[in-house]
């Protein structure tokens, strides 16, 4: 009896809570709201950010005509596998799904897209980072907004490159020289380790002037262009394969439970890594929060400004959907673009709790976080170095097979790392792999 | 009546039948069928017959999986089984209450779901904060990395064998109790040791047991999947065809080939059938013997 009158209080607290909402967005936006305020629009997300639970509740307390139903569908690969099961199923899929760039192709050629900008989606007024703009979009078809990404830098440790008086390398030849003398002082320390990621690897490629792959899904959707084994890629490989072949760095794979205590214990000084690499570190660094810096990513050629990325993600509409319109809006303002970042605000959520590199301009300039600090960084504002890379960098495409090379690049890495395969062999191996693979998969393979 | 009796009794099965129907028989004939379509990324849908099979006992990847598990099933079964066997006849002729305790501890990581064990023991192998490097350190071992590319199948031998040891010897624990007591009085009479029994009565008396256990681990074996799957973070060992069944996961989920993907799993059912037929069937000669 007693819970009976609880629970009724409470809905009659609920009512008036809700009439005055929306007496209020009445007030504020006029006649038409209390139609949709009546019945608000519920969208489905898929996404695995950091801490968007937040922002999720932050968005439906603030939203009364779309309420947002989100489900963490797992990181990554777990979360494609439903979202392909799904589309394959041609039901079952959420109304907006998160989804990295370089898996993009793969899914638009499954033909999964919502065209955003039939709902008001476009950059026409620099909403959001250029290049980010150009992979999320297929000729006029936006097929995705940008919300994060990765532009690559390099973090070091400053306190044992001052105390043991080397230089921070600035070019990739100082950086082997650099590895040369970390690892004479100390047997079991290195300057990095060649973690075998190929997200990773693939940034450092591209900063060395490798663009591998190209691919247009809405003019010529069956040609893909791949040409893995030119110079400028085999350049970088070989580069860090001979470091490795040496013993100059290490082998162990990024974000293993070894690896994330050796960044911590000095057995690793430097990692060249994405813009949300910093919130990774934050969590696994216990004894050395403070003692790393960032620099800008060591050059081929001196002086030059070539810059690469690893890692982002967006947010696209599937057309399971029977919201579209809707959908698009929360794609959009799910993570809005702000003037001002207020403590409790989505891009404060993304930025301070998540560590998110934002790819929406007006926070990527926003002076909170250009002169923001990391306590892993101590009093640097390493910002400005990585909002500079987001500035310079170039276009860069992706295939629709992006899992099938990634897995080729590692398991050729493999056998290079376990010194059953030439690195120099890497590359051509992957290539004549990859174009096997696509001419079966009924593609037109061009350079 | 008599029809009315078999009525009654597809009533009692009926919950299991249409389990089985609808969640095994069905999504079989949906594999098999999409196992003899070809589907590119680019072009439809179409029917090929059995060249999918063809290409998969072709396909090195496939191949290099499969002698993979062999290996590894060769090497983790006898060694699982002999000390499941050894510990089972300790305890049946034991029979304290530490026997009962030891039954029960050793039966303890069965009830941890894969997942979990493979987890766990992605801590226990660590160079950070393992055990098992701390003591291969002190014994002078500096280099050991249990995630080693070379050595990493033999990890998961360590798991496995962490798994599974307790429950195959409580499955041959329970066999040992179903011998009548009375064989053994009359062999102790005559003057037969412990040993003796050991090897004369009671291992042939449960050698159907052991055939099932030895069955069992060699289908699970061949179907490993779960600890190289969760375990691929920490290590560059678990390739695109590690085993036959993460090259199966991998094509379908990650590279959405999912008539080759049927190929493959049916075909590592096929040969994990002819294994098994074939394991028994000699048995059966040998037991004929």
């Amino acid at each position: 009896m007693q819970k009976t009158l609880i629970s009724g209080s409470f809905k009659k607290a609920t009512v008036i809570f809700t009439t005055a909402a929306v007496a209020s967005v009445v007030g504020f936006i006029g006649a038409s709201a209390p139609a949709h305020a009546a019945a608000p629009v519920h969208v489905k997300v898929w996404a695995w950010y950091p801490n968007i639970k937040e922002v999720v509740a932050k968005y439906n307390a603030t939203h009364t005509d779309i309420q947002i139903d989100w489900t963490n569908a797992g990181a990554g690969g777990d979360e494609y596998t439903k979202l392909k099961t799904c589309i394959k199923a041609k039901s079952g899929c959420p109304d907006v799904a998160m989804i990295e760039f370089q898996t993009l192709p793969t899914f638009s050629i499954l033909n999964p897209f919502v065209d955003m900008g039939k709902y008001g989606a476009s950059n026409a007024d620099g909403r959001y980072a250029g290049w980010a703009w150009a992979q999320a979009t297929s000729g006029t078809k936006v097929n995705a907004i940008p919300v994060d990404g990765g532009p690559m830098a390099m973090l070091y440790r400053k306190d044992l490159f001052a105390a043991n008086n080397i230089k921070v390398p600035t070019t990739w030849a100082e950086y082997a020289d650099a590895a040369a003398q970390i690892h004479k002082l100390n047997a079991n320390q290195y300057i990095a380790t060649y973690g075998n990621d190929p997200g990773w690897a693939t940034g450092l490629m591209w900063q060395g002037g490798c663009l591998p792959y190209k691919y247009n899904g809405s003019t010529a959707k069956a040609t893909v262009g791949i040409s893995l084994n030119t110079a400028s890629c085999k350049n970088v490989i070989n580069y860090w394969g001979n470091l490795v072949s040496q013993g100059l760095v290490d082998s162990k794979p990024f974000f293993s439970t070894d690896a994330g205590a050796d960044f911590d214990t000095g057995k690793y000084w430097t990692w060249v890594a994405a813009g949300w690499t910093p919130g990774y570190l934050s969590g696994v660094l216990k004894t050395t929060t403070g003692k790393w810096a960032v620099a800008p990513t060591p050059q081929w050629t001196a002086g030059a400004d070539a810059q690469g990325d690893w890692g982002g993600s967006t947010f696209t509409v599937i057309n399971q959907t029977k919201h579209p319109k809707e959908a698009t809006s929360v794609a959009m303002n799910l993570y809005p673009p702000q003037k001002t970042i207020d403590a409790g605000s989505p891009w404060d959520i993304g930025l301070n709790s998540a560590f998110l590199y934002p790819l929406v301009t007006s926070v990527e300039s926003n002076p909170a976080f250009v002169s923001h600090t990391y306590p892993v960084f101590a009093d640097q504002k390493p910002n400005s170095i990585y909002i500079h890379v987001s500035k310079v960098l170039g276009a860069f495409q992706w295939t629709p097979f992006q899992d099938f090379i990634y897995s080729t690049l590692h398991d050729e890495t493999a056998q290079a790392i376990a010194k059953k395969e030439a690195w120099s062999a890497v590359l051509d191996n992957v290539q004549t792999k990859v174009v096997a693979y696509a001419t079966k998969q009924g593609f037109k393979v061009t350079p | 009546m008599k029809r009315r009796q078999v009525l009654i009794g597809w009533l009692f099965v009926l919950p299991f039948v249409l389990v089985v129907f609808f969640f095994l028989v069905l999504p079989l004939i949906y594999a098999g069928y999409l196992s003899s379509q070809a589907d590119s990324l680019v072009g439809g849908q179409h029917f090929v017959g059995i060249t999918n099979y063809i290409d998969t006992f072709k396909d090195p990847l496939f191949l290099e999986g499969l002698k993979r598990v062999a290996i590894y099933a060769l090497i983790s079964i006898p060694i699982m089984l002999s000390v499941s066997l050894a510990s089972a006849l300790t305890i049946d002729v034991i029979q304290t209450r530490l026997a009962r305790v030891f039954r029960l501890i050793a039966f303890m990581p069965y009830a941890v779901p894969g997942v979990v064990a493979a987890l766990m023991w992605g801590f226990l192998y660590s160079q950070q904060f393992g055990p098992i490097y701390w003591f291969a350190k002190k014994l002078g071992f500096r280099n050991l990395d249990m995630f080693d590319p070379n050595i990493f199948i033999y990890s998961i031998s360590g798991i496995a064998f962490w798994a599974w040891t307790g429950y195959n010897m409580i499955v041959l624990y329970s066999a040992l109790q179903g011998i009548s007591r009375e064989i053994y009085e009359a062999a102790i009479v005559d003057g037969a040791s412990q040993k003796q029994i050991a090897f004369r009565i009671k291992i042939p008396a449960i050698r159907g047991a052991i055939v099932l256990t030895i069955l069992f681990s060699l289908i699970g074996s061949m179907q490993l999947f779960t600890e190289p799957r969760i375990l691929s973070r920490y290590t560059n060992a678990v390739t695109l065809g590690y085993t036959p069944n993460i090259y199966a996961f991998n094509l379908a989920f990650n590279q959405s080939q999912f008539n080759y993907s049927a190929a493959v799993s049916f075909a590592l059912g096929l040969i994990v059938l002819v294994i098994s037929y074939g394991f028994l069937l000699r048995n059966r000669r040998m037991a004929d013997k």
